[in-house]
């Protein structure tokens, strides 16, 4: 400790003036990438903790290998030089029937946006200069054919993360029928051309897509210089906004004005409230036994009105539905109907679940 | 007490002969009025002193609470709040989902109700992209993999051998104030920054994990997974992994909650809660970065360039009064009272060196005080004595400068730079307007 304690003088003793750091703070260095602060683990002590100094000298071995096996089942990133890409094909036509049954639910017709869930096509590149600066002005449009950088970004998400309510159980074909079908929306080039139905995406002319807002971003983080880049961008304050200034007194801004609420947005869960009392009890009993289902596999859907999927709670919406009868509800809640696939996309759910579900939802929008 | 257990069956004047055997008189009545059929009469008994008009009922008699037996010590083994505080609860609105559906949203931090630096765990903040992933710590596995020599994967009792380190770090969301770039929105502290949270986080430095794999100098970059059904994914430089980067299994004490990734999330201090990796699957290094959907088509900060920032990775100093503020207004006090302007500065550069607060809207400003721990990429407290006057209306901000030399930027320079159209990092300082009724109402200073 009296090492310690010896070695740090220096440094507090330039630093204690600035701020409160303790007086066995480890060295702090603004060498950080981005532009902030590194400290030191030295004798003992990291910053204002102490620490175990043993550690940093050791070599622990722990674990194990992976085998090659694990490698490969776990190693599936898709990258902007096509590695990763998997085997497989998808035409554009092909596409265009699977996003209907599997993702417009959410993405709307064409990818032109649902309820609350992103629009995957449309709007110009030029929109993204848009800034509302006033009300009823247009946003920046970003969408895959006018934001994205990359391709593969959209092909890897796509087969990990979609479709949202049941990720990673498209086959290869189908990822790539669902990619050409996106990318033919958003009117990107294969082969040096949009996509018509026919057309077909595989591995190989995947390479030939560029997206149009390839070099819309920065800093630059491609090839050797792309982490220097990014070192570079965070030591000019301008480049990121950082520009606020010390100012105490008769300090100006711009003829800066008080902006009040205009509209409050007031639709918060639970309700605002700061009162310290009882919570109110709950009413009823046991939970419906169909309610836990409903909100792992159909909530997604039917609890906001998506695509039309009847929302719980909508007395009308439900009256509308019942006059089919109950046992059409349940054939139609298995088989799937309209833009609803089989069992909402869950195939793990039973047909007796299912019934417990739609009573769950017939009980709840009465 | 075998004696007590038998009381209930006896009258009032047979327990108050008994008393006289006791030890203390207070322990026997408060044992006797439970156990007692005649419990009303004995507090007459224990109340003496009749109400007047002039007194508070809740010191003249007795209170239910101190006459009656309290629950079980064990009641719940997992303890929970006073159910008085069933309002101090985390928050989300359908703006901060997609249109309602909760599985990929945001909830919020109730700032107001905080005290100290540290967030309770079921207060912390929380973003999901598909929902809560429940992980059984028993299957969970980490691989670490790619330009290394030696490839590892880990079990969760793996990464528990590694000596740990705890350390206080707030984690905050890039989007915190998203939604009021183009003007204030929500009259709330908890909507306005709550998208953030502070706590004591324990796990390895990914430093003490990598010691051993053989890194090639030519992996600049390092990708993290999730296992969560959106596979969230980022590029993070290699310099980050071996500087701060930590692998943590446990918050404030305990093992992370699953709404933060239970059983391991990566942890870089400072940096974007997005690249915080929750449910951690996978480590690559490589030479190039990965271009995930989370670092292109979101979490880039478009400017009225056009142009995009991308790989924005430290959260930029910035502050917020938590008291006054609209759950915490100035309506109950009296002219002349003196009251403390308390809230939260806090920078992903380092530590909090000043915090200034101003009452005409940013033209003068005062230097308020730091009080508590100052850490490094932490929550760090400010207060400041006022003295209220009535009638008069304020128009408080805070601006917090940190070690790193950066100052809180104004409203009108973040947007002479970036825009109305960024969505992350907004940090430009917040403003309360203080009515002369001693409400609050969130406001702002622009042009």
């Amino acid at each position: 400790m009296f090492k310690c304690v010896h070695k740090t003088v220096a440094i507090t003793v330039a630093t204690l003036v600035l701020s409160s750091i303790s007086a066995f703070a480890s060295e702090a260095k603004k060498d950080a990438i981005d532009g902030g602060m590194t400290y030191t683990r030295a004798n003992g002590m990291y910053s204002d903790y102490f620490i175990n100094p043993q550690i940093d000298k050791l070599k622990l071995n722990y674990g194990r290998t992976p085998t090659a096996n694990e490698l490969k089942a776990w190693d599936t990133d898709i990258m902007p030089d096509g590695t990763g890409l998997p085997d497989g094909e998808g035409s554009v036509e092909d596409g265009d029937e699977l996003y209907e049954a599997q993702c417009a639910i959410c993405h709307g017709d064409f990818g032109a946006g649902g309820v609350g869930y992103p629009t995957l096509t449309g709007g110009d590149i030029s929109s993204l200069k848009n800034q509302r600066t006033s009300p009823g002005m247009d946003a920046p449009k970003r969408t895959i054919g006018t934001y994205w950088p990359q391709a593969s970004t959209l092909i890897w998400y796509i087969r990990d993360a979609m479709p949202y309510a049941h990720p990673k159980s498209l086959t290869n074909d189908e990822l790539y029928a669902i990619t050409a079908f996106l990318l033919a929306n958003n009117e990107i080039e294969v082969d040096g051309k949009v996509q018509e139905d026919e057309d077909v995406l595989n591995k190989k002319n995947f390479m030939t897509i560029k997206m149009p807002n390839r070099d819309g971003f920065y800093p630059a983080i491609d090839g050797e210089d792309g982490v220097e880049n990014v070192r570079k961008f965070f030591t000019d304050k301008k480049n990121f906004g950082a520009v606020g200034v010390r100012c105490m007194k008769d300090c100006k801004d711009d003829n800066a004005t008080v902006m009040r609420i205009g509209i409050e947005m007031k639709d918060v869960v639970p309700g605002y409230s700061t009162a310290r009392d009882l919570p109110p009890k709950k009413k009823g009993g046991a939970e419906h036994p169909g309610k836990e289902a409903y909100d792992k596999s159909c909530a997604v859907c039917h609890k906001t009105d998506a695509m039309g999927a009847p929302d719980v709670g909508n007395k009308k919406a439900w009256a509308k539905v019942m006059e089919k009868g109950l046992d059409k509800v349940i054939v139609n809640a298995i088989k799937g109907t309209g833009a609803m696939p089989p069992k909402g996309g869950n195939m793990e759910l039973t047909d007796d679940e299912i019934k417990e579900i739609v009573d769950y939802m017939v009980v709840n929008s009465k | 007490m075998n004696k007590m257990t038998k009381t209930s069956n006896t009258d009032v004047d047979t327990m108050v002969e008994q008393s006289v055997e006791m030890t203390s008189r207070r322990d026997f009545f408060r044992k006797a009025a439970v156990y007692s059929a005649s419990a009303v009469v004995a507090s007459n008994v224990l109340s003496p002193v009749k109400l007047l008009a002039a007194d508070d009922e809740n010191i003249v008699h007795h209170s239910k609470w101190g006459t009656t037996l309290g629950d079980e010590l064990n009641k719940n083994p997992y303890g929970l709040p006073s159910p008085y505080e069933h309002n101090v609860v985390r928050r989300t609105t359908s703006l901060l989902s997609s249109g309602g559906d909760m599985h990929a949203a945001v909830s919020v931090t109730p700032l107001a109700e905080l005290e100290g630096i540290i967030t309770p765990n079921g207060l912390f903040f929380t973003r999901t992209h598909n929902g809560v992933a429940h992980i059984d710590p028993n299957k969970y596995r980490l691989m670490i993999h790619g330009l290394v020599e030696k490839p590892i994967v880990l079990t969760l009792e793996d990464i528990k051998k590694y000596p740990s380190e705890s350390v206080i770090h707030f984690l905050e969301c890039p989007s915190n104030g998203a939604a009021e770039w183009k003007g204030p929105q929500f009259n709330s502290v908890q909507f306005v920054k709550g998208m953030m949270s502070c706590t004591e986080w324990t796990g390895v430095r990914l430093k003490t994990v990598l010691a051993d794999l053989g890194i090639d100098p030519k992996a600049k970059w390092m990708l993290a997974e999730g296992q969560d059904g959106s596979e969230m994914s980022r590029t993070i430089p290699t310099e980050k992994a071996l500087d701060d980067a930590m692998l943590v299994y446990a918050m404030n004490g305990e093992a992370l909650r699953a709404e933060q990734g239970y059983p391991v999330r990566l942890f870089l201090p400072g940096w974007e809660a997005n690249l915080c990796v929750k449910w951690l699957k996978r480590l690559e290094f490589g030479t190039e970065p990965w271009y995930c959907k989370e670092e292109t088509s979101k979490y880039t900060t478009l400017t009225a360039s056009g142009k995009a920032i991308q790989h924005f990775y430290p959260l930029e100093v910035n502050s917020i009064v938590t008291s006054p503020s609209p759950e915490k207004d100035w309506q109950f006090l009296k002219d002349g009272d003196m009251v403390e302007i308390q809230g939260l500065a806090w920078s992903g550069h380092g530590k909090v060196k000043a915090v200034d607060l101003s009452f005409d809207g940013g033209k003068n400003w005062v230097e308020a005080n730091l009080k508590g721990l100052v850490l490094t990429k932490a929550w760090t407290r400010f207060s400041y004595m006022h003295k209220f006057k009535e009638g008069e209306t304020l128009l408080l901000s805070s601006r917090a400068v940190d070690e790193a030399g950066f100052v809180q930027p104004t409203v009108n320079q973040e947007k002479k730079i970036i825009g109305v159209e960024g969505v992350y990092h907004r940090n430009s300082i917040c403003t309360w307007e203080i009515t002369k009724e001693g409400e609050v109402n969130n406001v702002q200073m622009r042009s």
